[in-house]
């Protein structure tokens, strides 16, 4: 038998650790979902019969907790038992977690199949996921207290802090319209609102939905000073390891514009089929 | 009659063309079917806010189609040196805040973007042009987006965007670029453990990028650390005053701040504050916040320290006429000082950690910018480079708590730097029963008017074993 060289010998560490690393992904992502390779059509999932979802569930009307029993409700719950339903799956929603974390979650894989949180499907996400196709449509907005004079044009100084959700298409928005201001991100939408409340933050970029939802229900002393049309496109995050998961939705999503599901959950939550 | 009308006609239409003229002369945005509403840029300056030259990022151009027109084509133009080649663009036409079905087909040139749409956009609608992996030109500068469009009169001018200020290529993203291009490097990233903690090029931007967090850390905690420490002291006092009601509130004090997590007093005092209309500098009120959090654990510490020091000494001194206020100052204290040493310099290393907790109500620290680069990247490097700012400080700071309790555990049994005895010798004494330095024994004793007596066995080595 003949010696490795050292670099041969690293190198065959470093593929034995890799291999390792490998394995212990598709193990874990595998689990008791369908045997073999995913082939076409076909998908693994974190735990059998059941469609694990993740998001963050301070996003309300989209996602967030009942006040009285902590369940997640919203759009996207509502949404997601429909697209179980015609997948032939139960729903299963994972507890909370920050929002800049859920895609590196999916793409690690192994916790959840999917992530549905009001996500935006964009080229730096798609990077990492595979995103479905769009269920709904959103934009932005610029939001102030009541009774503040700031304006898209006094927002862009030094001077101003402007509060985000970090890691959501809000902050890139907020990050490259007002360079000059200080963009500060926060774990979730509802912090940023209580510290506009509170004069922490002259102002907040959210999603339209989301602040006109909250300026309507919770925070009357908020106003939105600018509705941003911006057209984006909320999509369902799956791992790139699960390629037949990503069909199998985009095929339910499809069904469900036709039969009108989709429709029912919009009119339940906006008043209206968007 | 109708002659005359014709003739009104005629003046009025000579009147328009004139006034078109004039208008189409004039630098003005109204006259245009597609009015530039905006174009700005995504930074791609790593862990900055910067647009950087040279470096692809992400265009976002806006306009609004004017009333009774329709553009079928747009052209954005870039000055030399920036490009559109290998970009990827995504259009996007509303109506008020709803979408329109409309598709656009993009073919780059250079510095030259023409994007063709499958139906003409008709008028009102907004239309968002957002073109991923362009390239501004890499000598920086104001950069303004200009081109052309095509309505049903054919090819017309676009009014000029705002200009975008770019800054130049930096030495650190030229760095970053070399190491992009390395295949050494590129085969590290190959590993998946390896390119997901230890990614090169993010380590470099990282470092340098982390700077002004960890800068803050440390000022917050140097500054919160002084306050704590007078704090402590105060309450230290306030425990073991005989009056007790006094002592009761500094119980109160130390045992509220001590049961609650730090991290709900950070939230009660960031949220709590700003709501009865007290706004303080986020800043300013991180430091409040780790000073009187660790003023309670400093409490703990003197008074345990005060505590230590054998009651004999208290009897010694006041067998000599001293006051209570004496006593501690010139006996007490001092000593108590040198055992608490280590338990202080434990829980600096703690407070200095805490500060990573501000992150989470906006302080920009250390973990606030390695979370920011984190979330952009979608990799741990930063935190790894973050580990590494937090231990260029803790680790010098455990290893010297660790000399100070060896050295004042070899005075406690005998030894010391009088005696110049080998490291080896003292550290096989270790571990042996707890002493006085007789020399300290002796200057003690004189400063008492006693016979040097041996003193019971103190409480340091046990308090320093605390944390």
């Amino acid at each position: 038998m003949s010696m490795l060289s050292r670099r041969q010998f690293v190198q065959g560490g470093s593929l034995v650790a890799a291999a390792g690393l490998l394995a212990g992904c598709g193990s874990a992502s595998s689990g008791t979902g369908s045997s073999g390779p995913a082939a076409d059509g076909e998908y693994t999932l974190v735990s059998e019969g059941k469609l694990t979802c993740i998001s963050n569930l301070y996003f309300p009307p989209f996602e967030f907790m009942d006040d009285k029993t902590g369940e997640p409700r919203g759009f996207d719950i509502d949404m997601s038992k429909s697209l179980a339903e015609h997948l032939g799956l139960e729903v299963n929603w994972l507890p909370s977690q920050a929002f800049d974390s859920l895609v590196p979650t999916i793409k690690a894989g192994g916790t959840a199949d999917v992530a549905i949180a009001g996500m935006t499907i964009t080229d730096a996400r798609k990077a990492e996921v595979d995103m479905s196709d769009p269920y709904i449509d959103s934009n932005q907005s610029l939001v102030t207290k009541v009774g503040s004079e700031d304006t898209m044009d006094t927002l862009d100084d030094a001077s101003k802090k402007i509060a985000v959700q970090a890691g959501t298409t809000g902050a890139d928005w907020a990050k490259e319209n007002f360079p000059k201001a200080e963009i500060v991100p926060l774990d979730d939408i509802i912090s940023a609102m209580n510290g506009v409340v509170t004069g922490s933050y002259a102002a907040l970029v959210t999603d339209l939905p989301v602040s006109s939802y909250q300026i309507k229900n919770s925070f009357s002393s908020l106003q939105i000073i600018e509705e941003i049309p911006t057209g984006e496109q909320y999509g369902i995050a799956v791992s790139k390891d699960n390629p037949g998961l990503t069909k199998a939705i985009n095929a339910a999503l499809a069904e469900m514009e036709e039969d009108g599901s989709l429709d029912a959950i919009e009119t339940e939550w906006f008043g209206a089929a968007l | 009659m109708r002659h005359g009308c014709t003739c009104g006609r005629g003046r009025a239409w000579v009147l328009a063309i004139l006034l078109a003229c004039v208008l189409a002369l004039l630098p003005s945005v109204d006259a245009l079917a597609l009015t530039t509403n905006k174009a700005t840029a995504r930074p791609n300056e790593d862990g900055g806010s910067g647009v950087i030259g040279g470096i692809a990022t992400r265009l976002t151009w806006e306009g609004t189609v004017e009333e009774g027109e329709e553009v079928s084509e747009v052209t954005l133009t870039l000055p030399e040196g920036g490009s559109f080649d290998g970009t990827s663009t995504k259009v996007t036409a509303l109506e008020g805040l709803s979408r329109a079905k409309v598709e656009g087909e993009a073919t780059p040139a250079g510095n030259r973007l023409t994007v063709s749409f499958s139906q003409p956009v008709s008028a009102g609608m907004l239309l968002r042009l957002e073109v991923e992996g362009m390239t501004f030109p890499s000598a920086g500068g104001d950069v303004v987006v200009g081109g052309t469009y095509l309505d049903q009169s054919g090819e017309r001018p676009l009014a000029d965007s705002k200009p975008i200020r770019t800054i130049a290529n930096t030495p650190l993203q030229m760095m970053v670029a070399t190491l992009d291009q390395s295949p050494a490097v590129e085969a590290w990233n190959a590993n998946p453990f390896l390119g997901m903690f230890f990614k090169p090029q993010l380590l470099v931007t990282a470092l340098f990028s982390l700077v002004p967090g960890w800068l803050l850390c440390l000022l917050i905690v140097v500054i919160a650390y002084p306050f704590a420490i007078v704090l402590g002291l105060l309450f230290a006092f306030m425990k073991i005053s005989r009056y007790r009601p006094v002592r009761l509130v500094a119980t109160l004090y130390v045992n509220v701040l001590r049961g609650t997590p730090l991290f709900l007093q950070i939230y009660i005092m960031f949220f709590g504050l700003p709501m009865m209309n007290v706004n303080i500098n986020n800043n300013v009120l991180g430091v409040l916040v780790i000073a009187i959090n660790a003023s309670a654990y400093l409490a703990e510490i003197f008074r345990a320290g005060i505590q230590s020091i054998p009651l004999g000494q208290y009897e010694a001194a006041s067998s000599i006429g001293m006051s209570y206020f004496q006593t501690m100052f010139s006996i007490i204290l001092p000593q108590t000082v040198r055992r608490v040493i280590p338990t202080v310099t434990s829980d600096f290393i703690t407070s200095y950690k805490d500060t990573s907790l501000l992150s989470s109500v906006g302080v920009m620290e250390l973990m606030m910018f390695s979370k920011n680069l984190t979330s952009v990247s979608g990799n741990m490097t930063p935190y790894v480079a973050a580990a590494l700012f937090y231990l260029v400080v803790t680790l010098p700071l455990i290893k010297a708590v660790t000399i100070i309790e060896n050295r004042m555990a070899n005075a406690e049994r005998g030894g010391g730097p009088q005696h110049h005895k080998g490291k080896a010798a003292a550290a096989q004494e270790g571990g042996e029963s707890a002493g006085e330095k007789p020399s300290e024994r002796v200057m003690r004793a004189e400063a008492l008017g006693t016979d040097p007596a041996p003193a019971p066995s103190s409480m340091a080595p046990s308090l320093a074993s605390e944390v």
